[in-house]
C-alpha cells in the first residue's frame, strides 16, 4: 500500500477522514483547511512488535538463580584499550557499542578479541581469590577438546602459509633487486657513451687545430698525484685490458680478415690509444723520476738508418 | 496426529521412567561413596594370604559431594540438517560436559513434545536446532520446565575442526563468560543473558568438567545480533586463541513458556530468510525490468517517423547575386600561337653543355 507523506502539521489522519466522516463534515474539513487537495490513500499504521517489559522482567525474576560467581564465572565488562589504534593516532572512540562496524570483519573481530582479554584480566585476580586453578602443570595430560592428529594438521597448515609468504617475499625481492640492477646498468653504460662522445669530440677538436692543449686525454683522472692508487688502478684493469685485447684479436679463434680497415669507426676508436705512452709520462713508474726528458722514446728515421747502417 | 505424538509421547516418557528408577536404585549418591579396596594379583604369586601388599586402595573423587549445580542440557535437533549443523552439535557437546545428546526429533512431532524429551532424559535446559530447506538454521533456548524459551536464526557457523582455529583447550574445562554491556540495557537482553549464564557455564565440581580455567565464551551484541566466540587463554596477560565453534544469532522472538506459551517480546529488526531471499530476487527482477524499459523507449525512438527536409530554410541566407556580365561575342578567330620555349634549368644546362661537348 503506498503510503501519503502527511503534512505532520495538518494534524489529522487521512484514514479517519474516509471511513468515519461523512461528507458534510468532510467539507467543513475542508473549509477549515485541514484537508489537502488531492487524493487523500488510508495509511496503514506499521505493525508493532510485542515488547512486554514487564512480562520479561517477571520472568526473568522468577527463573534467575542467584548462584555464586564461583559457579557462574560471567563478566560484562566493555573491551579492553585498542593499542593498535591508539599507536596509529586515532581518536579514541567513546566505547558506546554502536561503533562496532558489523561489516568491517577485522574492527569486527578485534572488538571481541578484546572484550574477551578484558574478562581474562578482570576474571583472574578473582579466580585466584576463589582458588580456582587458570594454569595447567606439565605432567597434567589430560583429554583436549581437539585430538593431537587434528593439531598436527593445524601446525602444518600454518607452516605451509609461512613458507608460502615467505616464497613471495624472496620472489618481490629478487624482481627488485634485478629491477635496481637493470637501473644501475643502463646508467652506467649511458655514463660511458657520454664520456666516450665527450672524447672523441675533443680529440677532433685537437685534430682540426681548435686547440692545442692534450690535457683532455687526462681529465679523467685526478688533479691530484695519486701515484700507489693510480698504480693500483692500472694494475687491476691491465691484465683484463691486454685479455680484452687479445680477445679481441684472437677470440673465437681469430677473426683476422676485417679486423684491419681504415674506416671511419676504425679511425674514430682511440681506444688503443695510451696518452702517458705517447707523451713519453709513466713508462713503468717514471723510471724512477728522472733521468731526464726522452725515456724510451724511438729515434727517428734518419737515426734509425744510421744506425743500421753503422751496424 | 497431535493426538498420535502426545500419545507415543506418553508411552515412550512412561516406559523410560520406569527404566531410570530400576537403574537408580543400585546408585550410590556421590556422598556416600566410600574407598573401593582393589585386590590383584601378579602372574607368578598365586593368590594367597600371603599377598596381602598387592592390594590398592581407590579413593573416592576429591569433589565428592561438592557438585550441588544440577544443571544438565539437552542437545539435539529435528530431522534435515546438514553436515555443518551436525558438527556444531557435536561441538557444543565437547564445549559442555553438563550436556546430553538425543536421537532426532520427527518433523511430525509438534514442539512442545520437546518438553516430555528433556524430562526423559533428566534435563533442566535444552538446546534445539531446526533446519529448514535445508538452508535456514533455528536454534531454540529454553528453561525447560516452565521457564522462558527463545528463538533464533543461526548464521556464519564455522566448527571446531576448521584449521583457521589453531586454540586447543581441555575438554569439559569450566570457560568464563564474557558479555557485552548491552545486554544490562534491554530487559529482553538481560533475560537472553541469564539463559546463556546458566546453559554454556560448566557447573563446578562436575564429573566431568576438568577443574582448570582456561577459555572464554565471548557474547556481543552487534548489528542487533547476538555474536558468539570461543577463546584459548594462553597466557596470564591475556594473550587469546580463536578454538571454535563462532556463530551469529539473529533473535526472532521471546516466549513465556518452553517451547510455547505468549510471546513476550519480538525483534523488530528481523528478517526472515525467505523474505530476504526474496527482496534480492525482486531487486534482480526490478533491474532486469527497467534495462528492458530503457531498450524498447530507444528502440520506438529510433523507429519513429522522422521528419524528412525537404529544403532547408537557412539555404538562402548567404546567396549573393552577383551583377550580369555584358555577354561579349568572339567574331574572328585567335591567332596562332608559336611553339613557346621552355626554359632550361641551369643544372639541365650545364648537363647538356657537358654532353654536347664530350661528344
Amino acid at each position: 500500500m503506498v503510503e501519503v507523506h502527511e503534512d505532520p502539521q495538518l494534524g489529522l489522519d487521512s484514514d479517519e477522514d474516509d471511513e468515519e466522516l461523512s461528507d458534510d463534515e468532510l467539507q467543513e474539513a475542508f473549509a477549515k483547511g485541514l484537508l489537502k487537495p488531492g487524493m487523500n490513500v488510508p495509511l496503514i499504521e506499521p505493525k508493532k512488535a510485542i515488547n512486554n517489559v514487564e512480562g520479561l522482567k517477571k520472568c526473568l525474576a522468577e527463573f534467575k538463580r542467584s548462584l555464586p560467581w564461583a559457579e557462574r564465572l560471567d563478566l560484562t565488562n566493555l573491551p579492553a584499550d585498542d593499542l593498535i589504534a591508539k599507536a596509529e593516532g586515532k581518536a579514541q572512540q567513546s566505547e558506546g557499542g554502536e561503533d562496532i562496524n558489523a561489516e568491517d570483519d577485522f574492527q569486527r573481530e578485534m572488538y571481541f578479541y578484546r572484550q574477551a582479554q578484558a574478562t581474562v584480566l578482570l576474571a583472574l585476580p578473582k579466580l585466584h581469590k576463589f582458588k580456582i586453578p587458570t594454569k595447567r602443570p606439565e605432567d597434567y595430560f589430560a583429554e583436549m577438546a581437539k585430538t593431537d592428529q587434528h593439531m598436527q594438521k593445524v601446525r602444518k597448515m600454518l607452516l605451509i602459509k609461512q613458507a608460502a609468504m615467505e616464497k613471495s617475499e624472496k620472489a618481490k625481492k629478487l624482481r627488485e633487486q634485478r629491477k635496481y640492477g637493470k637501473k644501475v646498468q643502463t646508467q652506467v653504460i649511458q655514463n660511458r657513451q657520454k664520456q666516450k662522445k665527450a672524447m672523441l669530440s675533443a680529440v677532433k677538436k685537437y685534430q682540426k687545430g681548435m686547440t692545442d692543449k692534450l690535457e683532455f686525454l687526462e681529465g679523467d683522472q685526478d688533479p691530484k698525484p695519486k701515484g700507489p692508487a693510480a698504480k693500483k688502478q692500472i694494475n687491476k684493469k691491465n691484465p683484463n685490458a691486454k685479455k680484452k685485447y687479445k680477445d679481441q684479436r684472437f677470440g673465437f679463434g681469430g677473426k683476422k680478415k676485417g679486423t684491419k680497415w681504415n674506416t671511419k669507426d676504425s679511425h674514430d676508436d682511440v681506444s688503443g690509444f695510451k696518452a702517458k705512452m705517447a707523451h713519453g709520462k709513466g713508462g713503468k713508474g717514471g723510471k724512477r723520476g728522472g733521468k731526464g726528458g726522452k725515456t724510451n722514446k724511438r729515434p727517428g728515421k734518419e737515426t734509425r738508418r744510421k744506425m743500421k747502417a753503422r751496424k | 496426529m497431535a493426538a498420535r505424538g502426545g500419545k507415543r509421547a506418553a508411552e515412550r516418557s512412561a516406559q523410560i521412567k520406569a527404566k531410570r528408577a530400576k537403574l537408580n536404585s543400585n546408585k550410590t549418591p556421590q556422598t556416600e561413596r566410600k574407598t573401593k579396596t582393589v585386590s590383584f594379583t601378579l602372574d607368578k604369586e598365586e593368590a594367597s594370604p600371603n599377598s596381602r601388599e598387592n592390594i590398592i586402595s581407590v579413593p573416592p573423587p576429591v569433589s565428592a559431594g561438592k557438585w550441588t549445580n544440577k544443571e544438565r542440557v539437552l542437545v539435539f535437533s529435528s530431522r534435515g540438517i546438514s553436515f555443518r549443523t551436525r558438527h556444531l552439535m557435536q561441538d557444543l557437546k565437547t564445549m559442555m560436559p553438563h550436556s546430553k545428546a538425543d536421537t532426532k526429533m520427527d518433523r511430525k512431532d509438534k514442539l512442545f513434545v520437546v518438553n516430555e524429551v528433556c524430562e526423559i532424559k533428566n534435563c533442566n535446559k535444552c538446546i534445539f536446532f531446526e533446519a529448514k530447506k535445508k538452508q535456514d538454521l533455528y536454534m531454540w533456548i529454553s528453561n525447560v520446565p516452565n521457564g522462558p524459551s527463545a528463538k533464533f536464526l543461526v548464521q556464519n557457523v564455522h566448527t571446531l575442526a576448521e584449521l583457521k582455529m589453531t586454540g586447543n583447550c581441555l575438554k569439559g574445562s569450566r570457560p568464563l563468560l564474557s558479555f557485552d554491556p548491552k545486554f544490562d540495557t534491554e530487559p529482553h537482553y538481560a533475560l537472553l543473558k541469564e539463559l546463556f549464564t546458566q546453559i554454556f557455564s560448566t557447573p563446578q565440581y562436575h564429573p566431568k568438567s576438568q577443574p582448570f580455567v582456561d577459555h572464554v565464551l565471548t557474547f556481543t551484541i552487534a548489528d542487533h545480533r547476538v555474536w558468539f566466540r570461543n577463546y584459548q587463554i594462553i597466557e596470564e596477560d591475556a594473550s587469546l586463541v580463536e578454538i571454535g565453534p563462532r556463530f551469529v544469532l539473529n533473535l526472532i522472538k521471546i516466549f513465556q513458556g518452553s517451547f510455547g506459551g505468549p510471546t513476550l517480546y519480538e525483534n523488530p529488526h528481523y528478517q526472515p530468510p525467505n523474505t530476504h531471499r526474496r527482496m534480492i530476487r525482486l531487486a534482480t527482477a526490478h533491474r532486469q525490468k527497467e534495462r528492458q524499459m530503457v531498450k524498447e523507449i530507444r528502440k520506438e525512438k529510433r523507429s519513429e517517423e522522422q521528419e524528412v527536409m525537404r529544403q532547408d530554410v537557412t539555404d538562402d541566407v548567404f546567396l549573393t547575386p552577383a551583377d550580369p556580365k555584358p555577354a561579349q561575342i568572339q567574331l574572328e578567330a585567335p591567332e596562332p600561337q608559336g611553339q613557346k620555349k621552355k626554359k632550361l634549368s641551369e643544372l639541365k644546362k650545364k648537363k647538356l653543355m657537358k654532353r654536347k661537348g664530350l661528344r
